[in-house]
């Protein structure tokens, strides 16, 4: 009796499996209809497109329908779909480290770069968005990384009596190196650790190299020089390892998600983190309410960050290009409905300057001095990028940190990794 | 107490601290993830981690299930799974059947080539079958991505299958004919009832290969059909973790899969046991 139950109860429910399959129950997708278009983009990444999205909407009638990926689905999915020569989407929201790799699959957007939409953006995104002479991609928003300290400790009258009594200088939010070194030392005590050390993501490292005054951030775009091994990528990393000593025990496993939990959880004095976390701050946090913002740190070549933009490209081979073309060019027009989302990031420089002296947008004003910094530089265009990245740059760095690592020797077999990949 | 008896004693005990050891190491995971979801956010990443909530509270959970298309894509799981599963029976049930059956020289060359297909990477057939439901106009539906699902789980199923309808004697099969049933009939009437378990615990396998399946999900779906373990995934931004929302939606994606194996308890444990002692 209860055998034929199953079976009844398999049938029915295999029916109506069936009869709900064909399409699906998540709404409906785009190009049909001719009146939606599909936007792939990283999960993180919706909310700062939905406010511009309804809005395009409202003005052209076209619907936006967004597919929400997870950042490394997202990049196997777009090199899956475009290794296929047919795509399931209008738009896609891309890296700035992807641009080089699918340089061939999206349509050009030379007509967009209009002088005036040039000098409304930083000239490292500008420079980014064109790959081999074409502009490809529309920066939506951009990011960096800054300062982040506790306003409360910095502020402490007895902290910056005993600070003054031992450096020979006020306590402030550190400038340079040597600055951000002292405060590290000072605030480790009582279980608190000056900084954090992230040697699972090469992002910091590659901002301190830029401080040196390094122009060729690792390896130049055609791949004919590679900066490691030589005497800035040396103090670069000597100075990230430096930092190990101030910072929560096991660097080499932390990432931007730990690093970010030490410092909410106030474990941490200072942070090198990116700006958009200011606003995202958890409200029941400890460290809430006692957060500074300053610019990135100095190295000897000066204030440096690494541009984290993204940017909206349209596939060669969409079925909607002029929709998608309007979207773009409606998206750069209205970029600063963005800065009103939970992370607030946006990629015009008039976006940045509106908000910059309001309560809540404290983050701004060093995102815009660090990204306008003249050590700045993106990341190479070399398509070969993520692979530098995950199998040469990250394990280098975790290595460094090991007590005893020989420095000069791992950015000289780094530089051979390089070399060899990218030839 | 005699020796023997203490002996005994001794060795039930190392077998059930052995026992108990195994079910923490596999619990605790869960358990620890039962336990985050109903933290408070900044309570999910505190550090050193804390395994009670000194707070109770439900948000997360209130969070998860509210973002958009969580329900769409639960209910997409289920669809996918159902019809996944179903069929990964209906071919695998046959195969198995004339395999162990007829015991041809192709029959031992397809059930080792069906072993085969499953140590090819997921991803190879990920980008094909992308552009082959697409031109079929399947792209972005349940039954496309139940049909990749099947590429996992009837391998899985002709083999477990395989192993059942070995247990089965022939003279069942041929009582059966002698009171005028056909092959199809006896199959039907007295060898997949004799072998339920075998079917039960082939059908969750292959529901569960399909409900936690995340790489066909993520390639082959995008707004309608986009399961669960995608929607999961997606707490993880480049911008942070929602730690709550994610364990919170992970639990309750669990509770299917928990409730059906605890339905067909009966049934797996009597499949799992069918064939072990050959009589």
């Amino acid at each position: 009796m209860l055998r034929k139950k199953i079976a009844v109860a398999a049938s029915v429910a295999t029916a109506a499996a069936l009869a709900m399959s064909g399409c699906g129950v998540g709404g409906s997708t785009s190009s049909a209809t001719g009146k939606t278009i599909t936007v792939l983009v990283e999960a993180g990444g919706h909310a700062e497109l939905q406010p511009i999205a309804d809005e395009f909407t409202k003005a052209t009638g076209t619907k936006v329908s967004f597919v929400e990926l997870p950042y490394d689905g997202l990049y196997n999915r777009l090199n899956s779909e475009f290794t296929s020569g047919s795509v399931s989407f209008d738009v896609a929201a891309l890296d700035a480290v992807w641009l080089p790799a699918f340089k061939d699959a999206v349509a050009p957007l030379d007509s967009l770069f209009t002088d005036d939409v040039k000098k409304d953006l930083f000239p490292a995104l500008v420079n980014e968005a064109n790959v081999g002479g074409k502009y490809i991609g529309m920066p939506v928003w951009t990011n960096s990384e800054i300062l982040y300290y506790r306003k409360d400790l910095f502020n402490d009258p007895a902290n910056q009596t005993a600070f003054k009594a031992k450096y020979g200088y006020d306590l402030k939010p550190p400038t340079t190196w040597q600055q951000y070194l002292d405060a590290a030392a000072f605030f480790t005590k009582d279980g608190m650790f000056g900084t954090d050390v992230k040697g699972a993501v090469e992002t910091e490292w590659l901002a301190m190299l830029s401080q040196t005054g390094e122009k060729t951030m690792v390896v130049s775009p055609d791949g004919s020089s590679v900066s490691l091994g030589n005497a800035n990528s040396l103090k670069a990393l000597q100075f990230d390892d430096s930092l190990a000593k101030y910072a929560p025990p096991g660097g080499a496993q932390v990432d931007w998600a730990a690093a970010q939990n030490l410092f909410n959880q106030g474990k941490t004095a200072m942070s090198l983190f990116w700006a958009h976390e200011y606003r995202s701050i958890p409200k029941d946090a400890p460290v809430n309410g006692k957060v500074g913002v300053a610019e990135m740190i100095a190295g000897p070549g000066g204030v440096a960050g690494v541009p984290g933009a993204w940017y909206l490209s349209v596939p060669k081979a969409g079925q909607q290009q002029q929709a998608a073309n309007d979207f773009l060019k409606f998206a750069y027009d209205h970029n600063e409905l963005s800065a009103q989302t939970t992370l607030g990031l946006v990629a015009r420089k008039s976006a940045l300057a509106k908000y910059e002296n309001q309560a809540g947008y404290e983050n701004y004003k060093p995102l815009i001095d660090t990204l306008n910094a003249s050590a700045t530089i993106p990341r190479p265009a070399t398509p070969k990028w993520q692979q530098i990245v995950d199998k040469v740059l990250v394990p280098m760095i975790q290595k460094s940190l090991q007590p005893g690592a020989d420095d000069q020797a791992l950015l000289n077999a780094a530089k051979e990794q390089v070399q060899s990949l990218v030839k | 107490m005699n020796g023997l008896e203490v002996r005994k004693l001794s060795s039930k005990t190392i077998l059930w601290i052995i026992l108990a050891a195994v079910v923490v190491l596999y619990g605790f995971p869960f358990v620890y993830m039962l336990l985050t979801s109903f933290k408070a956010p900044i309570e999910t990443i505190a550090v050193p981690p804390r395994l009670l909530p000194s707070e109770w509270t439900v948000a997360n959970y209130v969070s998860a299930l509210s973002r958009s298309g969580v329900t769409a894509s639960f209910v997409n799981s289920i669809v996918t799974a159902t019809l996944s599963t179903a069929i990964s029976l209906t071919l695998g049930l046959p195969a198995a059947y004339a395999v162990t059956r007829f015991r041809t020289r192709l029959g031992r060359f397809f059930i080792v080539a069906a072993l085969v297909t499953r140590m090819v990477p997921p991803i190879v057939v990920g980008v094909p079958m992308l552009s082959i439901f697409r031109n079929l106009g399947l792209s972005d539906t349940s039954i496309a991505l139940a049909v990749a699902h099947t590429t996992i789980s009837l391998p899985l199923s002709i083999w477990l299958m395989s192993s059942f309808f070995e247990a089965v004697p022939s003279e069942l099969e041929e009582a059966a004919k002698i009171d005028g049933c056909s092959r199809l009939g006896a199959l039907w009437r007295v060898v997949i009832p004799v072998t339920s378990g075998g079917v039960a615990v082939t059908a969750i396998f292959a529901f569960l290969a399909s409900w936690n399946e995340f790489l066909f999900a993520l390639l082959l779906t995008a707004v309608r059909a986009q399961t669960t373990p995608v929607v999961i995934a997606n707490f993880q931004t480049q911008f942070g973790l929602d730690w709550g929302s994610m364990t919170a939606l992970a639990v309750v994606y669990s509770v299917p899969v928990i409730l059906l194996t605890l339905l067909l308890q009966r049934h797996i444990v009597a499949g799992l046991t069918l064939g072990a002692v050959k009589g």
